[in-house]
């Protein structure tokens, strides 16, 4: 994936700061959205793109801190890199522990803006591509039927055909058809890969024991 | 020698003795002319006297006759002179009577000479003689003249018009008016009656008697002589009094430093004692005139003191002013004058009057006091800023970030192929606004921070609140406080130190923050409003947690306060600003939460620069 594919959204209130940083991002090949509040950025941007936020701390209305909340109560993993004029120890530290990527204080240098908003796309990157494997197993476990569920936790908990039999109250051979369309359906060839299927997909195994 | 000799010549002279004082009087001081007809009569009476004793001591009709006639020219001097006399020194009579008076009197001398042997005989045949005590008298015997009566009514006029002067000076009150009616009055009519009846009684030869008019006249002439005496008398007392409170007066200035000066406008001649001179820095002796006064005065000062000097001319009111004297050996003297128009005593012609005071020491300390509080008010400043000095980092820091991104983008469109020399030139539109913009927040804090003289101007309330909204922007910010402006629209501006102002508004709304900690509801409202046209008031309202009612009433005192690591300074300061502004400031606490400071200060006068 590369960084044009990502958009970059500033959230400043101040024109000439908000101007600057998405010049310079674009400089540099970004796509970037600027937004002149919390609250614009919250009702406007499209959650389906992929990409980072440069939020400023301190603005009218919403603050950036109460935007970071706001996002993650929403679900959003966007990241974040906060903005500010002058950085206190404590905000910096609650902005870090409530994920954000990187907490700059004005003026920064491009090198470490750029490399900052280049180390949230990775993530952004790495997380959408998680995300992106868990939808596609989460599918695939959405054809099973439940009677194949249930093989399929029996399964991943390493038991043998003959004890699954013997645990649901039918034959061998039953569960042997059972487990060949489980495997079919969730596209792998050993149970290996199955159990590390269900792990990405962090489905607990343990409700059916 | 008969004792009737003796008498009338003791009266004559007496009566030429005080004459003659008088007239010297009259010679000292020519504007008094009662001194004046007071010699004229005086001095009529020793002629009279000497026609009269020539009847009295007449051997034949032809000797009286001709005594009895020309006694009438010193009996019409006499008359006159009375008459002037009460019309001039007691200021009463009505002019028609005294010129009845005098028409008859003069009437009497034409026919005295041109009718009979006098105005009161036709003919007199012969003379009898009687003998009174011891003393031959002669008295006429014969025809009266028939224009006898014409006399006799000028007597009556006379009477008429002395007794109507009595009664006017008496109606007039007042201890001297009334011993004036007493005394001329009296005197003139019990002298002008006696000489009535015993002239008809003598003449018509009822009365063998001597005539008895010197000795009448001698009394009106003791009589007024007196009264003038006393006023000369009096004089005299009033020029010692007036010696006495000259010197205490004298003394009085001295001990104050006071310095007297006037000027007369129309000779244009400046009269200043000898410590207004020193003050001055004039010669003692050199005569001084308005420009040269004004040649002494430091020409920043001259302007305004001609104007207040002209200005109270003009109408006739005071004047107070300050100015600098520029001694010729260098250096200043601050003078303070105070004056006032007068009316000369002649005419309407004005005159300036008035002190002058050395006020340098008193400047001086003044200057003192005023440097301390502005260096009070500086220190104040800069504590205050210090607090905000996160926030004002921040608001340096927001244009330097814009210059810096810009510029490192400028960086990278200039390397890219082909360079994207559009995007550079809007880039550096804006790094020049950034810069422009980080040099005036710079600047603003240069001002605040800067320990500079106070510079009173005209400013507008709108700009301070400005001020102080940008300066506060970003620390509200941080607080999370809504603060809300509300400006007039009609808002005129005051006079004062612009800086000076800020800062009290500055701590007002920082006082305001403070107060706001831990609580839920968190706005300020800056209200600027017209006061009857005659002042502005700021007043900044908040939600926070009010003023403890025991310390509203000295919340303004040095080294109160009610923050918790509060100096007590900032309050302090502030009413000390805005009373060198003239102006006032309250608290008081709100009805529904918070408490409200209100800034009073007056309008700018109209002809400020």
């Amino acid at each position: 994936m590369t960084d044009a594919a990502c958009t970059v959204f500033v959230v400043d209130d101040d024109p000439s700061v908000r101007k600057g940083v998405q010049r310079l991002l674009r400089s540099a090949g970004f796509s970037t959205e600027g937004y002149t509040s919390a609250q614009a950025f919250l009702d406007g941007h499209d959650r389906a793109v992929i990409g980072c936020v440069i939020l400023d701390l301190t603005m009218p209305g919403i603050s950036g801190l109460q935007m970071q909340e706001a996002l993650a109560d929403s679900g959003s993993v966007l990241p974040i890199v906060f903005l500010t004029g002058h950085g206190d120890i404590p905000t910096s530290v609650r902005a870090m522990k409530h994920g954000a990527v990187d907490f700059l204080t004005k003026p920064v240098s491009d090198d470490m803006l750029l490399g900052a908003v280049r180390h949230a796309i990775e993530r952004a990157t790495v997380l959408e591509q998680e995300m992106r494997e868990k939808h596609d197993i989460e599918r695939r476990l959405a054809t099973l039927t439940p009677r194949e569920r249930e093989v399929l936790t029996h399964l991943v908990r390493g038991r043998l055909n003959k004890q699954i039999a013997a645990d649901l109250g039918t034959v061998e051979k039953t569960i042997k058809v059972h487990r060949a369309r489980v495997m079919q359906k969730m596209q792998v060839r050993t149970l290996v890969a199955l159990a590390r299927l269900v792990q990405q997909a962090g489905i607990a195994v343990d409700s059916a024991g | 020698m008969t004792w009737i000799e003796l008498a009338w010549t003791v009266m004559a002279s007496a009566s030429l003795t005080l004459a003659g004082i008088h007239l010297f009087a009259w010679f000292r001081n020519r504007s008094q002319r009662a001194h004046l007809w007071f010699f004229a009569l005086a001095a009529s009476v020793p002629l009279f006297s000497v026609f009269e004793i020539f009847a009295i001591e007449a051997k034949t009709p032809a000797e009286y006759a001709f005594a009895s006639k020309w006694a009438q020219v010193p009996l019409f001097l006499i008359i006159t002179a009375f008459v002037a006399f009460v019309r001039t020194y007691l200021d009463a009579g009505r002019a028609w009577l005294a010129g009845g008076v005098l028409v008859t009197r003069a009437a009497t001398l034409v026919l005295n000479f041109t009718t009979g042997v006098s105005v009161l005989h036709e003919e007199i045949t012969e003379l009898s003689h009687a003998v009174l005590w011891g003393a031959a008298v002669s008295a006429p015997v014969g025809v009266l003249n028939p224009w006898f009566i014409v006399p006799q009514i000028s007597n009556v006029l006379l009477l008429v018009f002395v007794v109507d002067a009595a009664i006017t000076l008496w109606r007039r009150g007042g201890e001297t008016a009334r011993r004036h009616a007493m005394l001329v009055g009296g005197s003139l009519v019990l002298c002008v009656g006696i000489a009535m009846v015993m002239g008809l009684a003598i003449t018509t030869g009822v009365l063998r008697a001597p005539t008895p008019l010197t000795a009448c006249f001698f009394l009106v002439v003791v009589a007024m002589g007196y009264e003038l005496s006393r006023d000369l008398f009096q004089a005299a007392q009033l020029a010692r009094e007036l010696r006495e409170s000259e010197r205490r007066t004298e003394l009085a200035a001295r001990a104050a430093e006071l310095a007297f000066w006037s000027w007369d406008p129309t000779r244009d001649d400046v009269w200043m004692s000898g410590k207004g001179r020193e003050l001055f820095d004039l010669d003692p002796t050199v005569p001084i005139d308005r420009a040269a006064l004004l040649e002494r005065i430091h020409a920043d000062d001259r302007d305004a003191l001609r104007e207040a000097w002209e200005g109270a001319l003009r109408e006739r009111g005071a004047f107070e002013k300050e100015f600098r004297v520029v001694l010729r050996k260098g250096g200043v003297v601050w003078i303070a004058v105070r004056g006032q128009a007068e009316a000369a005593q002649a005419g309407d012609r004005s005159l300036l009057r008035g002190v002058v005071l050395d006020i340098t020491t008193r400047r001086r300390l003044e200057h003192e006091v005023e440097e301390q509080r502005n260096e009070l008010a500086h220190l104040s400043r800069v504590a205050t800023l210090g607090e905000l000095s996160g926030s004002l980092a921040h608001e340096i820091n927001q244009p330097l970030m814009g210059i810096l991104s810009n510029a490192q983008a400028a960086q990278r469109f200039m390397a890219s192929e082909p360079p994207n020399l559009d995007e550079v030139r809007e880039i550096l539109v804006d790094i020049v606004e950034d810069d422009k913009r980080a040099g005036e927040v710079i600047r603003r804090l240069r001002v605040l921070l800067k320990k500079g003289e106070v510079q009173h101007g005209l400013v507008d309330p709108g700009d301070v609140v400005g001020d102080v909204l940008r300066v506060t922007r970003n620390d509200l910010l941080n607080r999370d406080i809504l603060l809300a402006p509300e400006l007039a629209h009609d808002l005129l501006p005051v006079f004062g130190d612009r800086i000076q102002l800020q800062q009290v508004l500055l701590n007002l709304v920082m006082n305001a923050c403070d107060a706001m900690t831990g609580v839920d509801r968190r706005e300020i409202r800056i209200v600027a409003r017209a006061v009857e046209g005659l002042a502005v008031e700021f007043a900044v309202c908040d939600t926070g947690v009010g003023v403890p009612p025991a310390d509203i009433e000295r919340i303004f005192e040095p080294f109160v306060s009610t923050k918790e690591h509060g100096m007590g300074l900032g309050l302090s300061v502030c009413r000390t600003i805005v009373a060198a502004h003239g102006g006032r400031i309250q608290a008081e606490n709100n009805a529904g939460g918070g408490a409200t400071f209100r800034l009073t200060l007056p309008l700018a006068p109209t002809d400020a620069k």
